[in-house]
């Protein structure tokens, strides 16, 4: 058994959710209400491999939203999360994927220090950020995203921001290995941390944002925050591929501008429909096969059984973990999102 | 749960927080000698599990001792009356359950919402409490976890019957508990104890157990943040 610990992003959302799916107890209610609500189990999932195989999985409701994080209730923040571990690990799940803000909140307030959940003790390994899969897709974009819109990677000045990240690390250590990317640019808020990311690389230029965006080619997104930044499309070369892979999803709908392309970045399609129900209101355009990538390491995990926490901590991501989560990726039925 | 943030030095000591620790501390000691009555009248109703309902009768009883201990050791004589006005409401619904012999509503008050409100408010006293209070709740929240819950138990074997009279009971009852917890808001505070934090933990406590006795994800949304809006 699998399991998917997701939220919605918005309050608006989820109270347009709530109403939608039949629970009016919860679509009246404002924020005091939701940081007060228990995590719940809301769908029952079914998954085919390609292979035949087929798993079983549950959506996990943290109840969590992205204004608790605007409006710094941060204890509520992190006992959703913690709750909805406790809930999924209570419910006899073997493998859970963090989605969305839930691993972000669980590494910046240190809930690691948090072992005892009343009468749960948390299995760490029980659960995966899904990191190394989204990194690893995000990668395959580049790749073959580039192509689709005439960028040569050999030519081409790569932009990754949020370069210090756990997710923009992995990505800059596969854009060095595996590609023949010519320019690297780190673009990041610690100065500190860029600078032994690019000690670790042994390349890369440091560069601000405002500085970075009128010499990329392509741009990878992977900062998440609960706001949004402005990107003014007209500094912005073309052809431009720019990689959505932060949280929440909002440059493609901010940027539409001729000879830019954006693309909806750690996203992957399933080779068969999914059955289940949830997909449905995060706006995927084919919920039936689209997912976070995140959300499908949890499935290759339960489809290997290996119950281990594969995506953990910060800055741990291997190029060569990134090549074991791509195989069996593949094996399985599941592809990059593309233009 | 642990706060996620160390919270400033409390002074268990002070005025402020030993008014406050007052009326909680009698809260507590009236809670479980409600529950320590409670069963005894269930033997009444029940008489086929008097044994066990007397067992359970004497550890709530254990429990009350425990915590006017934790009374003492701070020099805190708590509010009895407070306590007595503060349960008014489900103590009169249970008694008046009771002498109809519904024995349903009488589990969903005791059984339901007064164990899932003692052991949330517990969980989220241990990390603020003086050391003394720690040990003692973490015995009696132990204590709790380790004894298979008897209503629970009950009312899952007698699912099927049961259902329409603990929706209904639900509906009586848990917008008294949103008014209880709204009242001792600020005595909470005082202890180190958010009111939001406390919901939660009693959401997620009594949704387990309705979980438990066979109500759908669905019903438990539905049931569990009944009333709620008023609060």
């Amino acid at each position: 058994m699998f399991g998917l610990i997701g939220h919605l992003t918005s309050l608006e959302h989820a109270q347009s959710v709530a109403k939608e799916l039949g629970y009016p107890e919860y679509a009246d209610q404002g924020l005091e209400f939701w940081c007060m609500a228990p995590p719940q189990i809301v769908d029952t999932i079914t998954v085919t491999s390609v292979t035949g195989q087929t798993i079983q999985g549950k959506y996990v409701e943290s109840c969590f939203l992205p204004e608790m994080l605007a409006s710094h209730r941060f204890k509520a923040a992190s006992r959703k999360i913690i709750n909805a571990m406790s809930h999924a690990q209570k419910h006899g799940i073997n493998i859970t994927a963090l989605g969305g803000f839930s691993s972000i909140i669980f590494e910046k307030f240190n809930l690691q220090q948090i072992k005892q959940i009343r009468n749960v003790t948390l299995e760490l390994k029980r659960f995966t950020t899904g990191n190394t899969h989204t990194a690893y897709i995000i990668c395959r974009q580049v790749e073959q995203a580039s192509q689709q819109v005439g960028i040569d990677l050999s030519k081409a000045t790569v932009a990754v921001c949020g370069a210090t990240g756990d997710i923009g690390s992995a990505v800059c250590r596969w854009l060095d290995t595996r590609t023949n990317v010519a320019e690297l640019l780190l673009v990041a808020r610690d100065q500190e941390r860029l600078q032994g990311l690019q000690a670790e690389l042994g390349r890369g230029q440091i560069l601000s944002l405002e500085e970075a965006l009128p010499l990329a080619d392509i741009i990878i997104w992977v900062a998440s925050m609960p706001k949004g930044v402005e990107i003014d499309p007209a500094v912005l070369k073309q052809p431009c591929l720019m990689i959505d892979g932060g949280y929440p999803k909002n440059l493609a709908t901010q940027i539409q501008f001729p000879g830019v392309h954006v693309l909806n970045g750690g996203i992957v399609e399933h080779s068969l429909d999914i059955d289940w129900r949830i997909m449905q209101i995060v706006n995927m355009s084919i919920p039936t096969r689209q997912l976070f990538a995140c959300f499908a390491e949890s499935m290759l995990l339960e489809f290997e059984q290996w119950y281990t926490n594969f995506s953990w901590g910060r800055n741990q991501i291997t190029v060569e973990n990134m090549d074991k989560i791509g195989e069996v990726s593949v094996k399985h039925g599941f592809q990059p999102l593309l233009l | 749960m642990p706060q996620l943030e160390v919270s400033p030095e409390i002074d268990f000591h002070s005025e402020t927080y030993r008014d406050a620790y007052s009326r909680i501390n009698a809260i507590v000691i009236e809670g479980e000698q409600e529950a320590h009555e409670n069963y005894i009248q269930l033997t009444e109703l029940l008489p086929e599990h008097k044994d066990e309902l007397i067992r359970l009768s004497k550890m709530e009883g254990r429990h009350k001792k425990g915590f006017e201990a934790c009374g003492r050791n701070l020099k805190v004589t708590p509010d009895l009356d407070f306590a007595q006005k503060f349960f008014a409401n489900l103590h009169h619904n249970f008694q008046e359950a009771a002498a109809e012999d519904r024995v349903v509503t009488c589990l969903l008050i005791q059984s339901l919402i007064i164990e899932c409100f003692a052991i949330a408010a517990y969980n989220i006293y241990i990390p603020v409490a003086d050391d003394f209070a720690r040990k003692i709740t973490e015995g009696v929240v132990k204590d709790e976890y380790t004894h298979l819950n008897f209503g629970e138990e009950w009312l899952k074997a007698n699912f099927a019957e049961v259902k329409e009279e603990l929706e209904a009971a639900n509906r009586q009852n848990l917008p008294i508990v949103w008014r209880m917890l709204s009242q001792v808001e600020d005595d909470a505070r005082t202890l180190g104890m958010e009111k939001e934090a406390l919901v939660e933990d009693f959401m997620i406590q009594y949704g387990e157990a309705l979980s438990n006795i066979g109500f759908t994800t669905r019903d438990i949304m539905r049931m569990s943040a009944y009333g709620i809006s008023g609060s």
